[in-house]
C-alpha cells in the first residue's frame, strides 16, 4: 500500500505539481481515508524510489588513479556514445582496487575494462583446469 | 613454482582476450532466507542464471580468496526488479552487491562420466571422486516431447518384485507412483528396482537415476553403499539435495535428474528416474514461493503446484523410432500422512501418473513385505508391457488375493466355514506368503514366472504356511540347477509354450518327490 502511495506521489511530482502541494494533497487524501499512519512508510518508499532513480540515471567512471581519468574517458568514448551519454554527465570516482584500466557503471549497463577483472579472469581460467 | 604451472599461466595470458562486451547488471536491495530482491536486470528472463559479483570494491587478493562463482536463479519478474534464489551460500550475498545477467538458462552436466557418481542438484560432484571432464550440458527446464514423437509403452521394466511384476506391471516410459506412509518400504521398492536392472543385458539395461530430495545424508549414504554392494552403482547416478540443502536446490533436484536422463534418452537408451520424494519437493517449493511473495493457495501451496509436478512427470516418455526409441520411466514417491491418499499433493500426483503402488502401514506391521495393497494399487498402461509368460501365470492372482482379503475379514466372526471357502482361504494365505519378499533381493522375471506357475498349480497347497518361503527358495535353487535351459527360454521368448509347461510340471513333481517332508501340512 505504502509503495503505491509513494509511486503516485512520485508520478504527480514528475508530472509538474509542486512537491509541497503534492505532499499536502496526499496528507488530505490519507486523512480522509483514515490512513495517516502510513505516512512514515510512504516516506521510506519514496526515498527508495528516489535512490533507485538516482542510480538508474547516474553514470560513474571508476579508475585506479585520478590521473587515469582522462585516458579512461577517451577509451570509454564509443561506449558512452552508443549509450547516448554526454561526457558532462559522467562522474569520476577513484577505486584503487581496480589496479589499472577503468570500470564504467551506467544504470543497468556495466563495462569493466579494469586490470583487476582481467587478472581475475586469468586466475579463474587457470584454476578451473 | 612448478614449471608446468608457470607454463599454464603463460599460455593463459597469451590466449587471453579481454571481454569488451557491455554487461547488464542489477543491485541487491534485500537478501534473506536464500532469496534476493534485485533492482535492475530489466532484461532478465525467467529461469535465467545470474552471477553475484563478489569482487567489486574488494582487493584482487580478497577477490581470489572467494570460493568459486556464486550464482542465482531468476524466479520472479517484477515491475521494478526481479527476485531470485541463491544457488549457494547466501551469507556471501550483501545489500548493494552487483549482479550480472549471464543470458544462460540453468543447465546441468550429463554423460557417461556421471555414472556411478553422487552429484548435487547443480551437477557438481559430491563424492570426492574428482571433477568431470567430458560432459554435455542439458537444460534443467525443457519442454517435454509431443505426441508425434512418442510411442506407447510396450517394453516391460522388471522390478524384480513379484507382487509388482505380476499384478502392477511397469513399462518403460511409464510413470508409476509409489505412495505410502513413512517407513512402509517405498524407498526399498525403488532401490530393489535399480538393483534388479543388473539382470538385464548391458545393451538393454536402463540407466538409473536416483534423486534424493530432502533426505537425511545418512540415508543417502546407506543407499549408495547398498547399490555399490549389489553391483548396481556403475549404471546409476545419484542426485542428492539433502534436507540441509537450500530449498531452491531441493526444488531443482528432480528437474536436474530428469535433465541428466534426457541426455541418455536422446541417445536411444532407456532410463529409470526415481524421485524420492516429491512431497518434500512440494514443501521446498512452497517455502520458496512464500519467500518470493507469491500468493498462497490451498495448504499455503502456490497456484502452480500442480504444474510443478506435471511438467516434471510429462518428461517421462517412450520415444518413437524416429527419435531414437529411448525412454524415461519415472517412479515418483509420495509420502502420505496417516494413509490419507486423498490429500492435496497425493491426489495431484495420482492424477498425473499412469498408476500407483500403494503401501499400507497395517500390512507392513503384519509382516507382509512389500506391504503393497493390491486393492487400490493399479498400473494403467503396464499390462501391455507384460510378457505373455507373466500374463499367463499372474492372471488369476489379483482376483484370488482380493477374494482372500474379503474372506479374511469374514473369517473373523464366522464359526463354521464350508470346504470351498476354507480352501480359498488356505490358498489365499499361501498366495500372500508367496508374495512376500526380502528387501535387497529382487528376483529375475523367469524365476518369478516359475514361482507363480507353481502357485497357480496349487503346488504350495500341502506346504505349511510357515515354510512356504523356504520351499520357494529351494524350488528356485532346484530349477536353477536342473532346469536352467528352461529358465533361459522363458527369459528369451517371454512365453510358456505347452512343451515348457510339461517340463515345468515335471520339475515340480521331481521337486515334490525329492522333498516329501516339506509337503506334509502341519
Amino acid at each position: 500500500m505504502d509503495k503505491a502511495y509513494a509511486k503516485a506521489l512520485w508520478e504527480i511530482v514528475e508530472g509538474g505539481m509542486a512537491p509541497k502541494a503534492a505532499v499536502k494533497r496526499l496528507c488530505e487524501v490519507l486523512g480522509a481515508r483514515g490512513r495517516l499512519g502510513l505516512l512514515p512508510k510512504i516516506a521510506r518508499s519514496f526515498s527508495i524510489l528516489s535512490s533507485r532513480d538516482r542510480s538508474k540515471n547516474s553514470v560513474v567512471l571508476k579508475v585506479a588513479r585520478s590521473s587515469d581519468a582522462k585516458h579512461a574517458l577517451k577509451e570509454a568514448g564509443t561506449f558512452l556514445k552508443d549509450a547516448g551519454i554526454k561526457l558532462g554527465d559522467v562522474r569520476t570516482d577513484v577505486e584503487e582496487s581496480l589496479i589499472g584500466g577503468w570500470r564504467l557503471e551506467a544504470g543497468e549497463l556495466l563495462r569493466d575494462a579494469s586490470y583487476k577483472r582481467r587478472l581475475l579472469d586469468i586466475y579463474e581460467n587457470v584454476s578451473e583446469e | 613454482m612448478e614449471q608446468s604451472i608457470v607454463q599454464k599461466i603463460v599460455n593463459e595470458i597469451e590466449k587471453y582476450a579481454p571481454n569488451a562486451d557491455v554487461e547488464h547488471v542489477g543491485r541487491v536491495t534485500s537478501v534473506g532466507d536464500g532469496v534476493v530482491s534485485i533492482d535492475g536486470l530489466s532484461r532478465a528472463v525467467m529461469g535465467e542464471i545470474i552471477q553475484f559479483e563478489e569482487t567489486a570494491g574488494r582487493s584482487l587478493a580478497k577477490g581470489m580468496q572467494s570460493s568459486g562463482a556464486l550464482y542465482g536463479l531468476v524466479l520472479n519478474l517484477e515491475e521494478d526488479g526481479v527476485r531470485a534464489t541463491i544457488l549457494g551460500d547466501s551469507a556471501r550475498v550483501s545489500e548493494g552487491m552487483t549482479i550480472k545477467s549471464t543470458g544462460r538458462i540453468l543447465s546441468v552436466p550429463s554423460g557417461d562420466e556421471l555414472l556411478g557418481r553422487v552429484v548435487s542438484a547443480l551437477g557438481e560432484p559430491l563424492d570426492g571422486k574428482g571433477q568431470f571432464s567430458k560432459t554435455t550440458m542439458m537444460p534443467v527446464e525443457r519442454d517435454s516431447y509431443g505426441v508425434i514423437d512418442r510411442k506407447s509403452v510396450s517394453v516391460p521394466l522388471q522390478t524384480g518384485i513379484k507382487a509388482i511384476d505380476a499384478m502392477i506391471p511397469i513399462g518403460r516410459g511409464q510413470r508409476e507412483l509409489i505412495i505410502g506412509d513413512r517407513s512402509t518400504g517405498k524407498t526399498t521398492i525403488a532401490i530393489d528396482t535399480i538393483i534388479n536392472q543388473k539382470y538385464e543385458p548391458a545393451e538393454k539395461r536402463p540407466i538409473c537415476i536416483y534423486v534424493a530430495i530432502g533426505q537425511k545424508e545418512s540415508k543417502t549414504a546407506r543407499i549408495v553403499a547398498q547399490l555399490a554392494e549389489a553391483g548396481a552403482l556403475p549404471y546409476t547416478i545419484i542426485v542428492d539435495a539433502p534436507a540441509s540443502a537450500p530449498a531452491a536446490l531441493q526444488f531443482l533436484a528432480p528437474y536436474a535428474g530428469v535433465a541428466m536422463g534426457e541426455y541418455f534418452m536422446d541417445k536411444g537408451r532407456d532410463v529409470l528416474v526415481i524421485y524420492d520424494d516429491l512431497s518434500k519437493q512440494a514443501t521446498a517449493y512452497r517455502q520458496l514461493s512464500l519467500l518470493l511473495r507469491r500468493p498462497p493457495g490451498r495448504e499455503a501451496y502456490p497456484g502452480d503446484i500442480f504444474y510443478l509436478h506435471s511438467r516434471l512427470l510429462e518428461r517421462a516418455a517412450r520415444l518413437s523410432e524416429n527419435k531414437g526409441g529411448g525412454s524415461i520411466t519415472a517412479l515418483p514417491i509420495i509420502e502420505t500422512q496417516d494413509g490419507d491418499v486423498a490429500a492435496y499433493i497425493p491426489t495431484n500426483v495420482i492424477s498425473i501418473t499412469d498408476g500407483q503402488i500403494f503401501l499400507d502401514s497395517s500390512l507392513f506391521n503384519k509382516g507382509n513385505r512389500p506391504a503393497i495393497d493390491v486393492g487400490i494399487s493399479v498400473s494403467r498402461v503396464g499390462s501391455s508391457a507384460q510378457t505373455k509368460a507373466m500374463k499367463s501365470v499372474a492372471g488369476t492372482l489379483r482376483l484370488g488375493l482380493a477374494q482372500f482379503r474379503e474372506l479374511e475379514a469374514f473369517m473373523q466372526f464366522a464359526q463354521d466355514l464350508d470346504k470351498t471357502t476354507a480352501d480359498r482361504i488356505e490358498t489365499g494365505r499361501r498366495m500372500v506368503e508367496v508374495m512376500k519378499q526380502k528387501n535387497g533381493a529382487p528376483i529375475p522375471v523367469e524365476k518369478q514366472v516359475v514361482v507363480l506357475y507353481a502357485t497357480d498349480k496349487k503346488f504350495f497347497a500341502d506346504v505349511a504356511i510357515a515354510r512356504v518361503s523356504e520351499v520357494e527358495s529351494l524350488l528356485l535353487e532346484f530349477v536353477d540347477g536342473q532346469y536352467s535351459k528352461e529358465l533361459a527360454e522363458i527369459k528369451k521368448t517371454g512365453v510358456i509354450s505347452d512343451e515348457l509347461k510339461t517340463k515345468l510340471d515335471r520339475a515340480l513333481e521331481e521337486f515334490r518327490l525329492a522333498h516329501r517332508e516339506l509337503f506334509a501340512k502341519s
